[in-house]
């Protein structure tokens, strides 16, 4: 059972809902029954310690999980009403939807421009390179990445630093008009000029998407989230705003691992 | 409490809350020697107590630095930051405690004709009543103890109850025979102090409440 704060109300606008889901690997349960609503009004962190399964229950929301022979997903979860597990459900295009953004930056071993044009163009959202051209300095300008590459569209994506590179990926995740981005890990393997790049931009991509993210920092979950649920061994223990995860946590498990006090 | 996997963590919460301890037992002493001093007219008595004050400025400094050395090095969360937080507050209340009784053995030398005056054998029921809410409330610090804090709270209307009446005496002692007012008005000005001192050690106990529980006492209580 999860604790759950009196202050998280029902979400009238929730874009994902998550109901009692649960994630086996093989025969261990990785995830067991977790229930959470998804909101563009705020960014939700997902933190625990390695193992608890934060990143299994984030991989669920855009079926990442099915690309894993042995995982099976049960429960329910949908997007905007829309059952994502359904026949009716075209994994791809939940995935355009439901955008991904991973630790370590992964950018296409091509240009800058195409990193960003490649995701419009198998979508069909850009068919004339004047359309794709405006989807690219959008994208790349909501990322906060337009300034420093504008004049080196045609570099190839590796090229960039690593900071520039996981910009370029959030650019690219943008690029096809998400609903909802997960973020698992994004700054983990950036210094930290280059985090509070990153903690700015989902500041500022926070209302007009949902973000999750996932976070071994709780320094990172305090500054950018507004949500927090906290994992432990599968479980969901407590979610609840996250001034109050970080100042006044009720369950003692929470406590403990937000103080340092875990294991 | 589970330790911190951080051990250095813990030897600095440590420390700092050995701080406060020793600054309340300080600010303790100091209160029951100003009004020794005071009752029996001991200047010297009065002058270690003035001195002594120096120690508890010291600590609170040494208070401050450590309070922001945690929150720099070890970004505490939760009830350690609440404790840390507090721990700031409350040194720079004990600190105050500290100087109304610095305040109050100053006075020692002012005093004239003290076997005329009621209020000398109120005072001495009034400061034990305020020292013991300073005792009480460290003890609730130091063992983390909201319900004991709340008894503290409760206390002052005690020490509020103690002024009021100190004080209807001294201004009618001051009514009756004018010659008396200069003294008079040195004893109103202990009072007063040791009235401050129990509002103090309320606030004190107001933040060892938040910072056992995260929440300030009820209203009622306050």
């Amino acid at each position: 059972m999860t604790l759950i704060h009196e202050k998280i109300e029902r979400d009238k606008n929730a874009k994902m809902i998550a109901r009692d889901v649960s994630v086996y690997y093989g025969s261990k349960k990785a995830i067991d029954e977790v229930s959470i609503d998804i909101s563009p009004n705020y960014v939700t962190a997902f933190i625990g310690p390695s193992g608890c399964g934060k990143s299994t229950f984030l991989r669920c929301f855009n079926r990442m999980n099915d690309t894993i022979p042995v995982a099976k997903v049960t429960g329910h979860i949908e997007l905007e009403g829309e059952d994502i597990h359904s026949d009716a459900m075209d994994v791809v295009q939940l995935r355009a939807r439901v955008g991904m953004v991973f630790q370590k930056p992964n950018p296409f071993p091509k240009s800058i421009y195409d990193n960003i044009a490649y995701g419009p163009k198998i979508h069909g959202l850009g068919e004339k390179k004047a359309d794709l051209d405006v989807i690219v300095e959008r994208s790349l300008t909501r990322a906060g990445l337009w300034e420093e590459v504008k004049d080196r569209l045609e570099d190839s994506g590796t090229a960039l630093s690593g900071g520039q590179q996981q910009r370029l990926c959030i650019a690219r995740a943008i690029a096809v008009d998400p609903e909802v981005i997960l973020m698992d890990e994004p700054a983990s393997a950036l210094d930290p000029i280059a985090t509070a790049k990153i903690e700015e931009l989902i500041d500022e991509l926070s209302g007009r998407y949902a973000i999750v993210i996932v976070t071994h920092s709780m320094q990172q979950a305090a500054r950018v989230s507004q949500r927090t649920a906290f994992f432990h061994l599968g479980k969901m223990v407590e979610y609840g705003p996250t001034s109050d995860i970080f100042t006044n946590p009720i369950e003692e498990r929470t406590k403990d691992y937000i103080t340092g006090r875990y294991g | 409490m589970a330790d911190h996997t951080v051990k250095a963590f813990d030897e600095d919460i440590t420390r700092l809350r050995g701080l406060i301890a020793e600054m309340g037992g300080l600010a303790e002493v100091a209160i029951q020697d100003s009004l020794e001093a005071m009752i029996r007219g001991d200047e010297e008595l009065g002058n270690r107590v003035v001195a002594s004050d120096r120690r508890i400025d010291a600590l609170e400094s040494e208070v401050d630095k450590l309070a922001v050395r945690i929150i720099a090095l070890r970004a505490p969360m939760a009830d350690d930051l609440r404790e840390v937080i507090a721990a700031l507050k409350i040194a720079g209340v004990v600190e105050r405690i500290g100087d109304y009784s610095k305040n109050i053995a100053k006075r020692v030398g002012m005093i004239e004709g003290r076997d005329r005056f009621e209020p000398l054998t109120l005072l001495p029921a009034m400061g034990e009543l305020a020292g013991e809410m300073v005792h009480d409330v460290l003890t609730a610090y130091a063992a983390r103890d909201p319900s004991l804090a709340r008894e503290v709270i409760s206390t002052d209307a005690k020490v509020d109850a103690f002024y009021n009446s100190i004080f209807r005496n001294l201004v009618s002692h001051m009514v009756e025979n004018p010659a008396t007012i200069s003294s008079a008005a040195q004893l109103l000005f202990i009072a007063r102090n040791l009235e401050r001192i129990g509002d103090h050690a309320t606030n004190v106990a107001e933040m060892v409440h938040f910072a056992a529980t995260g929440s300030y006492p009820p209203e009622g209580d306050r």
